[in-house]
């Protein structure tokens, strides 16, 4: 059997999501991590998701299966050396990209696509540890992949048009719509929302409002579809917290300083949905534990 | 003539290689899960056992290129040479308003298919993607377009409109358009030859019941109503979808479940229906023999079938302004006895009277499961949209010769 085109790098929860967004429009797709037990509990949460899915009629069991069935696993780096598209979605920090920017441009063929999904790093900082900086180009999507259907496209200070083509023509296999992006730290979604968030979190903070009702009044009051707090814990409040730290690093904007509130929380192990506790409480699949909407920590 | 007939789906081929001369499939067969490195082929000649083929096929161009070199080929093959394929005939599910016909597909015909794509989002990028293959794999080869819609192209307006404001028909194209018209087509026809009185003097209604299901009245051969509507979602009760029903009934769920436009039109096209009231199964087998077991979910979701599709008998009859015949295709249409005794119980005020000796005797071929004396028939007749496509396509290739 020959193997798939496209490699997922990182089968955290942006992997599991860009894996399952490739594999849904029909085409095979290997989702690679350190190791095989990684790479399997990538495949593992994907499982979960689309039961999450089936459960709210979104999917049926045969598509899973169908879905399934193109997700291939694995450890091995070196099968990156007949790919066209890589993406990699490992941890938002530079040294790992950088390693793993070196390590694609020794294995990987002249004229693979490769793409990182960062937020906040630069797509020029990773570019320059390879011979070939024109043919690496940034592709932000966000989470969860399979149902945002934005995605923002990062031109690197050297990344040449037949890139960006092909980045394009990425996108449009998974369904999405992209705006093009300069290469600035944050691009535009993150760079909009974190200061939100993290003024969400002041206001809980210095008790102006219970967590709940910050997320209802801009529900309610702005057609937001979650709440800010709620969406912190969607995405990780380690890694809210990383991309404010990077957005501090490049810009050195207080704005951007995160709330005492966020750091509390994430040294003490408070990291969202995906540690069961964050701004509110969840259930093992996720969901918000109704009852005890109040915060837990401060 | 050899007509190459293709059903192109999104990750799947369905073919036929027909003589109409004969109107024998020489070969029929699927390409199945293309885009995958472990794609299937499985063919089966007219004269020989059926054989399957796994291999790396990553595109529609791949496929077609796949079936015409089994049809090719030493061992299964039923044809010599390229140029024995005379024309290729596509099922193309959308024709919209404009395509009351089939049609020689030609490069501005391809542009006006195209525009049909936001009416059928679902099946006509992959109608499309099939042509095109086509055009690469056979070149010259004159191919047309048959449409699941063109036979209900004079529906009169007062069936086909909605009662929502006129602006959005003018704006969106949204009305009733009906499908599976080549199959409700030749049963219809097929009907009168076994009536043995002129179709155009006839009232047949059609039940088209397979995994997807409608019913449509003819009056004369013309299509004049059809259950299915804008999209394949109305009307009966099928295998996944909801068929009619109260379009608030969406909104409401939308609001209460907080689901997306994608997860509400996957509850209504694939959780729903046999499945979705039953818990057991999509397939009337199944769902059948679990009520006969005491599945009293699985009773009802049959019960709801079939009451929806008298109902349906009922309007339609009213709609004709008289019956001379009902007629059962499709896969639960030809082989369910307890669908066909079901439906038809209760008519004979109607003169329609169902004959149960000769319903339990229905073996895969044409026959009138009505009593002697029934004034309006009840015919069995297994479908065949590809022999419909056939000679479509025969016919526009020699009219435009």
């Amino acid at each position: 059997m020959a193997s798939p085109k496209i490699m997922v790098i990182g089968a955290g929860v942006m992997g599991q999501g860009l894996a399952e967004a490739i594999a849904t429009e029909g085409t095979e797709v290997m989702l690679l991590d350190k190791t095989t037990r990684l790479a399997e509990k990538g495949i593992k949460g994907i499982s979960e998701s689309m039961d999450r899915e089936i459960e709210k009629w979104g999917l049926t069991e045969s598509d899973k299966k169908a879905i399934m069935a193109r997700i291939i696993p694995s450890s091995d780096l070196s099968m990156a050396d007949e790919t066209e598209i890589i993406i990699e979605a490992i941890p938002e920090k530079l040294e790992l990209k950088r390693d793993l920017f070196e390590k694609l441009d020794t294995i990987c063929k002249s004229d693979c696509l490769i793409i990182s999904n960062t937020g906040t790093i630069s797509v020029s900082e990773l570019a320059e540890v390879t011979e070939r900086p024109e043919k690496i180009i940034g592709m932000h999507f966000l989470n969860p992949v399979t149902k945002i259907p934005l995605v923002e496209i990062i031109k690197g200070l050297k990344t040449d048009d037949e890139t960006f083509k092909k980045a394009v023509a990425f996108a449009s296999i998974l369904g999405k719509e992209y705006i093009t992006v300069n290469e600035y730290p944050g691009y535009v979604t993150t760079r909009i929302i974190v200061p939100l968030l993290n003024e969400a979190m002041h206001v809980l903070m210095e008790g102006v409002a219970s967590a709940e009702d910050i997320d209802r009044a801009m529900k309610l009051g702005f057609g937001f579809n979650v709440g800010p707090l709620t969406l912190a814990d969607t995405m990780g409040l380690d890694v809210v917290m990383s991309w404010m730290q990077n957005l501090l690093n490049e810009l050195s904007e207080h704005k951007y300083n995160p709330c005492p509130l966020l750091r509390k929380m994430v040294r003490a192990g408070h990291l969202g949905v995906k540690t069961g506790s964050g701004f509110f409480r969840y259930d093992e699949e996720g969901n918000k534990i109704k009852d005890n909407d109040k915060k837990v920590s401060q | 003539m050899n007509i190459l007939v293709l059903n192109c789906g999104s990750s799947s081929i369905k073919y036929q290689l027909i003589n109409t001369d004969s109107e024998v499939a020489l070969a029929k067969g699927m390409v199945a899960r293309i885009g995958m490195s472990a794609s299937v082929l499985t063919h089966k000649p007219h004269d020989r056992d059926q054989t399957v083929i796994s291999a790396e096929i990553l595109d529609h161009i791949q496929a077609t290129e796949q079936v015409i070199n089994i049809l090719l080929s030493d061992k299964y093959g039923v044809i010599k040479d390229r140029s024995e394929i005379h024309a290729i005939g596509h099922r193309v599910v959308h024709g919209g308003e404009k395509f009351t016909d089939s049609v020689l597909i030609t490069s501005d015909l391809m542009k006006e298919l195209r525009e049909l794509i936001e009416l059928a989002p679902l099946h006509n990028p992959h109608n499309i993607r099939g042509i095109n293959a086509c055009s690469k794999t056979l070149p010259g080869v004159p191919q047309v377009a048959v449409f699941d819609t063109s036979v209900h192209h004079k529906i009169p307006d007062y069936a086909y409109i909605y009662g929502i404001p006129y602006v959005l028909y003018k704006r969106y194209g949204i009305r009733r358009y009906g499908f599976h018209g080549m199959s409700h087509r030749y049963v219809s026809v097929r009907a009168a030859k076994m009536i043995g009185r002129p179709l155009e003097e006839l009232k047949i209604i059609t039940c088209h019941l397979g995994n997807g299901a409608s019913i449509t009245a003819f009056d004369g051969g013309v299509s004049i109503d059809t259950s299915m509507g804008f999209t394949p979602l109305e009307g009966l009760l099928m295998g996944t979808r909801t068929g009619d029903m109260d379009p608030a009934i969406i909104l409401h769920i939308m609001a209460r479940e907080e689901l997306t436009l994608h997860e509400a039109n996957t509850l209504l096209n694939k959780h729903s229906g046999l499945l979705g009231i039953s818990g057991v199964s999509s397939d009337m087998k199944e769902v059948t023999s679990a009520a006969v077991d005491g599945h009293s979910n699985a009773q009802l979701a049959f019960n709801t079938y079939c009451y929806r599709i008298r109902k349906y008998i009922g309007s339609y009859t009213a709609a004709l302004k008289g019956l001379d015949a009902v007629v059962f295709t499709g896969g639960v249409g030809e082989n369910s006895i307890p669908v066909r005794s079901a439906t038809c119980a209760g008519f004979e005020y109607l003169g329609m009277a169902i004959d149960a000796d000769k319903n339990d005797a229905v073996d895969g071929k044409e026959c009138d499961i009505s009593t002697d004396d029934s004034r309006v028939k009840i015919l069995v007749v297994p479908t065949n949209e590809e022999l419909v496509i056939a000679r479509d396509t025969k016919r526009i290739v020699e009219e435009s010769a």
